[in-house]
């Protein structure tokens, strides 16, 4: 019994210091980008290291706000994460209820052809869809950011899910009286799916808010772009590196991610948990 | 159907596919979208008088060159003032950016300025990819005032796609202290003389690491830019191709080239930092004093960074070098003329340099154009721009300026300016450059990492980058 | 005859109508969903079908974007054999796999195990910190890192020189190296993401099955291996299958950590990275779009061949 004890307590010790462990990997960097636009730019690359800046200020904000006008950037970034996943969970769960609650002919392959589309590599379609956002002209515009991944078989699968665990009989109700199927959908359904919607929102949004390869390929004008494009355009100018104003740009493209993410945590994991698993 | 699903369906896919086709007539990617028609002329020969000239002139270029020499010069106001109806609107926008970007917009058809500044180095291909305006009617009067070997990458089948604007005529720069503390002669004259070919280089920074610790120059192995490898090829008279268009990657050569460098791996005289850099600069900035923006009040003092002896670069690093690389280290440094592979070879070459080009979509061309031969084809803008940031002019005519017998505090008031001008007369024609640099380039660079780390010798590296570049490229 | 009032005529028709049986009745009959999906398929057809088959089309040829298409049949395909670059991308992507996919995968499982196992106290706090990175953006979590695997002025040198006393590593100037740097930020990011997935599954676990193998004399590992392990076997192998398609297909972490993108001498090089650099880089859409076919290829018979292996075991 002591055995067990001691050996209880020595296995407890060592299961929190690997989680204790791998918590300070999780957070150096982000604790590091912290410290780093605090500091001056000559206070990074320092031998010795400093580890707190002497005088830490937030010169580094202030220039990017200036210089950069990070604000106008931040909105751009919720402007495209938000039209974004306005639209895509619009015509996601539109497809996802006609999946859960009908039956119509051709349903089953129907289905099969839609997850079936998620095995074509973004890589094959690159270069194509670039051709067609530049005879449409939509380059530097955010409509090649929202419109292609609007209607999206992911987002679609995860809502039949969702939906399909509703019982019937609201809508069966409401088509007695007289309800317009459209109506039904928006009046009815969309409320009580809301849990589902937010945390495929919460997804949707993340990954609009952090994209990179989309606003790489699209976005042109400096006053167009989006958060991570403008901290990576702070590494290509030929000068004195800013990686001061470079960690300033980062943390703010955090912070309001962090804030959504602190409070929604739950919905998001169960939105990626649920994914998964019925996947 | 009923009416109301009749239109409510109407609807809804009226709205679906309008999302899918806004505006746009042709939503199909046609396959031979006619490059611009390349003869379309920007302006007649004969100049108009400055006040018909209108338009707004959107220019894509980088700091250091737009606003650290064009505007800091006062050419850009003098240019203004006498075109009073042109407007400039300046973006800023980094070389590489350029280089990505420019060609989106072309192929878009869409975004492109009316103005933008493109390095020698890239200039071929934006050229070979076609969407720039035809200059040849405009350019004509200078094609005897530029240094000659600038025209070549401006051109494609006789015609003339960029305005020259300076060049790069490599030098050594040394600090002066440092070879004074190994107890070598430290004026340019007797280093010009004690570096007379690669092998003395070498010798010279043994003789500097043994006596004072200090290492030669920075050349980092992992990821080499190439550029060093590069200028060593094109005083030789060498390139990545001949002048049939032959890959020469691996030839013997380019071979013994890069064993030559590979040398001062080998002695560990080379440090490894790479370049721009804060390491880098803290290497050519030690034993100065340093910049005050840059450190927050109370900062401890820096533990000491042993300075590097050398850099073999062109005259445009001078700018860089009293601006932000080493702003504290003023009077230490001095210019010599850089070594020769073979005694008798030419002891210059070129890096860099650059040129503007007006893209084929401007709605300004006569404006841009203006702009272009205001800056660039006049003696005293060149100057004035050359005064204000040491951007080398290729415009010859330029150095009969006393501009150019000044002598320079910063290099301890020695004329480096002149040492320019004759570097400038004698830099042979090279063949690095061309529409295919950036990829072969690319494949160098590995190929020079892949030796200086150890990975491959040589020959073997240069063979495998000179398969690569023959098999994506289709030269022989 | 009595006049019949027409909505009743409309009624009993309606009512008397044969039971609609015909195919073409009952897609009429559901209209509504067909349009409620109908964006999905548009857009598919758009930027899915057609853009495939263009870049089908795209990859027999050579062509700038600009100018003239110039149809080059297997040409490009023939070239991607000896494109060395290409051959090594493909290389990383399984290199890259067998480097962080099994160590991100055990690690995950184990924490969810730990974490669901109710043994500690601050279960939430730990998940949401190791969930954290996860929704950073990887622009600025790869700066980040970039400066802390600096050779010579980052903290994670500095903190090894002076504790451990080893020479500086040169995290992101070593081909393998490189690589390791890589993957420590792909676990760094997606390491939370994975955990949650095991949780959920872990969920589905009756608890009475691992008490069951305790009482029965299995200590906490045992039944860890022998117990837990194989009732995951399907997410785990859902996690290692996402992992294995991502591994090939990883541009994010590749472009912002490795400089020049591709890492030191193609190292860190993927395909998707060197199909970006050709099309976007070079230019070279035909030959980009044969790239992006081989690779898509690859990786689907890779799938298939993944599938039908640990399918199997899973019964």
């Amino acid at each position: 019994m002591f055995y067990y004890r001691v050996s209880r307590w020595a296995g407890n010790a060592l299961i929190y210091a690997l989680l204790i462990a791998i918590c300070i990997f999780m957070l150096f960097p982000f604790l590091w980008m912290i410290i780093t636009s605090l500091k001056y730019a000559d206070e990074i690359f320092h031998i010795p290291m400093i580890l707190i800046p002497a005088h830490p200020d937030l010169h580094a904000y202030t220039y990017i706000i200036k210089q950069y006008h990070i604000f106008n950037i931040t909105w751009n970034t919720f402007m495209i994460a938000i039209i974004g996943t306005g639209l895509s969970l619009f015509f996601c769960s539109l497809g996802g209820y006609a999946f859960a609650k009908f039956k119509f002919p051709g349903q089953g392959p129907l289905f099969s052809f839609l997850l079936g589309t998620m095995v074509i590599p973004a890589a094959v379609t690159l270069v194509p869809v670039f051709l067609i956002m530049r005879d449409l002209k939509w380059i530097d515009t955010i409509l090649p950011l929202v419109i292609p991944g609007a209607a999206n078989a992911f987002g679609i699968f995860f809502m039949r899910q969702y939906i399909s665990t509703i019982s019937d009989d609201i809508m069966d109700a409401a088509r007695m009286d007289g309800a317009g199927e459209f109506t039904i959908y928006w009046r009815i359904i969309v409320p009580i799916i809301a849990p589902g919607l937010t945390s495929l929102g919460l997804i949707f949004f993340m990954g609009g808010w952090n994209a990179i390869l989309g606003p790489l390929i699209y976005l042109k004008t400096q006053s167009h772009f989006t958060l991570p494009l403008i901290i990576r355009s702070m590494t290509s100018t030929v000068g004195r590196s800013m990686f001061d104003n470079q960690m300033a740009a980062s943390v703010i493209s955090i912070i309001p991610l962090l804030i959504i993410f602190l409070i929604f945590q739950r919905r998001l994991m169960e939105g990626i948990a649920a994914g998964a698993v019925k996947g | 159907m009923s009416r109301k699903f009749l239109v409510q369906f109407m609807t809804i896919l009226l709205l679906s596919v309008m999302l899918l086709s806004a505006c746009g007539p042709g939503a199909a990617p046609t396959s031979a979208t006619q490059p611009p028609a390349n003869n379309a002329t920007v302006a007649p020969v004969t100049q108009p008088p400055a006040a018909s000239i209108s338009g707004k002139v959107t220019v894509w270029c980088w700091s250091a060159s737009w606003t650290n020499s064009i505007v800091k010069s006062g050419a850009l106001d003098a240019f203004l003032a006498e075109y009073p109806n042109v407007q400039v609107d300046y973006v800023e926008t980094a070389p590489q950016d350029v280089y990505q970007k420019l060609p989106i917009a072309i192929s878009a058809g869409t975004g492109a300025p009316d103005w933008a500044c493109v390095e020698s180095s890239h200039l071929a291909q934006l050229v070979a990819l076609g969407g720039l305006t035809d200059l040849t009617a405009q350019v004509t009067p200078y094609i005897d005032k530029m240094n000659a070997y600038k025209w070549p990458d401006a051109m494609l089948d006789g015609k003339y796609y960029a305005m020259p604007w300076d060049s790069g005529p490599v030098v050594m720069y040394y600090r002066r202290d440092v070879f004074k503390a190994a107890g070598l002669a430290s004026d340019p004259d007797s280093v010009s003389a004690i570096v007379a070919t690669w092998d003395d280089y070498l010798n010279v920074c043994k003789t500097i690491l043994e006596k004072t610790g200090d290492q030669c120059f920075a050349s980092n192995k992992a990821n080499n830019d190439a550029r060093l490898y590069e200028i060593m090829l094109w005083q030789q008279g060498l390139g990545y191709t001949n002048a049939e268009g032959q890959v020469t990657v691996d030839s013997p050569e380019n071979v013994a080239t890069l064993e030559e460098l590979k040398k001062f791996w080998d002695a560990g005289l080379l440090s490894d930092q790479s370049a721009w850099t804060d390491g880098w600069y803290a290497e050519f900035s030690a034993g100065g004093t340093a910049p005050v923006a840059t450190v927050g009040p109370g900062t401890p003092e820096p533990a000491a960074v042993k300075p590097v002896a050398t850099l073999v670069e062109a005259a445009w690093m001078g700018v860089f070098l009293k601006s932000f690389v080493a702003p504290g280290t003023e009077g230490l440094w001095g210019v010599a003329q850089m070594p020769a592979m073979k005694a008798g070879q030419p002891r210059s070459s070129n890096d860099g340099g650059s040129n503007v080009v007006i893209p084929e979509q401007s709605q300004n061309k006569a404006a841009a154009w203006a702009l272009a031969e205001w800056l660039f084809g006049r003696v005293d803008s060149q100057v004035a721009i050359f005064k204000a940031n040491d951007i080398f002019p290729s415009l010859e005519a330029a150095y009969a300026d006393p501009v150019f017998t000044e002598p320079d505090p910063y290099f301890d008031n020695q004329n480096v300016r002149s040492a320019y001008v004759d570097a400038v007369k004698i830099i042979p024609t090279g063949y690095v450059y061309g529409p295919n640099y950036a990829l072969m380039n690319r494949y160098v660079q590995t190929a020079i990492a892949k030796v200086a780390t150890g990975a491959a010798s040589v020959q073997a590296a240069l063979t495998e980058a000179a398969d690569a570049i023959r098999n994506d490229t289709g030269l022989p | 005859m009595l006049a019949v009032p027409r909505s009743e005529k409309r009624i009993a028709k309606k009512l008397s109508a044969k039971p609609s049986r015909g195919l073409w009745a009952r897609i009429v009959k559901a209209r509504w969903p067909y349009l409620f999906i109908a964006p999905f398929y548009i857009s598919f057809l758009v930027f899915g079908l057609y853009s495939t088959l263009f870049s089908f089309y795209l990859s027999f040829v050579e062509w700038k974007g600009l100018g003239p298409m110039k149809f080059v049949g297997l040409k490009n395909f023939a070239m991607l054999f000896k494109d060395k670059v290409f051959i090594q991308s493909m290389e990383n992507g399984f290199l890259l796999f067998f480097m962080y996919v099994p160590l991100m995968t055990f690690l995950a499982l184990v924490l969810a195990v730990i974490l669901n196992s109710k043994r500690v106290r601050g279960f939430k706090l730990f998940r949401t910190i190791i969930f954290m990175p996860y929704i950073m953006n990887i622009a600025a979590a790869g700066f980040s890192f970039r400066l802390l695997l600096d050779q010579k002025y980052g903290p994670v040198n500095v903190f090894l020189g002076n504790f451990f006393h080893i020479s500086p590593i040169p995290w992101l100037e070593d081909i393998w190296w490189a690589r390791v740097s890589l993957c420590l930020l792909i676990i760094w990011v997606w390491l939370g993401y994975n955990m949650v997935i095991m949780l959920a599954g872990l969920q589905t676990i009756p608890g009475e099955l691992t008490e069951a193998a305790m009482i029965d004399g299995a200590n906490p590992a045992q039944s860890f291996f022998y117990v837990t392990i194989p009732l995951m076997r399907p997410v785990i192998l859902f996690s290692v299958v996402l992992s294995l398609m991502g591994s090939f297909a990883l541009f994010n972490e590749v472009f912002i950590l490795t400089v020049p993108a591709g890492g030191p001498m193609n190292a860190t090089i993927t395909p998707f990275v060197d199909i970006f650099n050709q099309a976007f880089g070079n230019n070279r859409f035909g030959y980009a779009s044969a790239m992006a076919y081989a690779y898509f290829v690859i990786l689907f018979v890779l799938t298939l061949i993944q599938v039908r292996y640990f399918g199997q075991r899973v019964d």
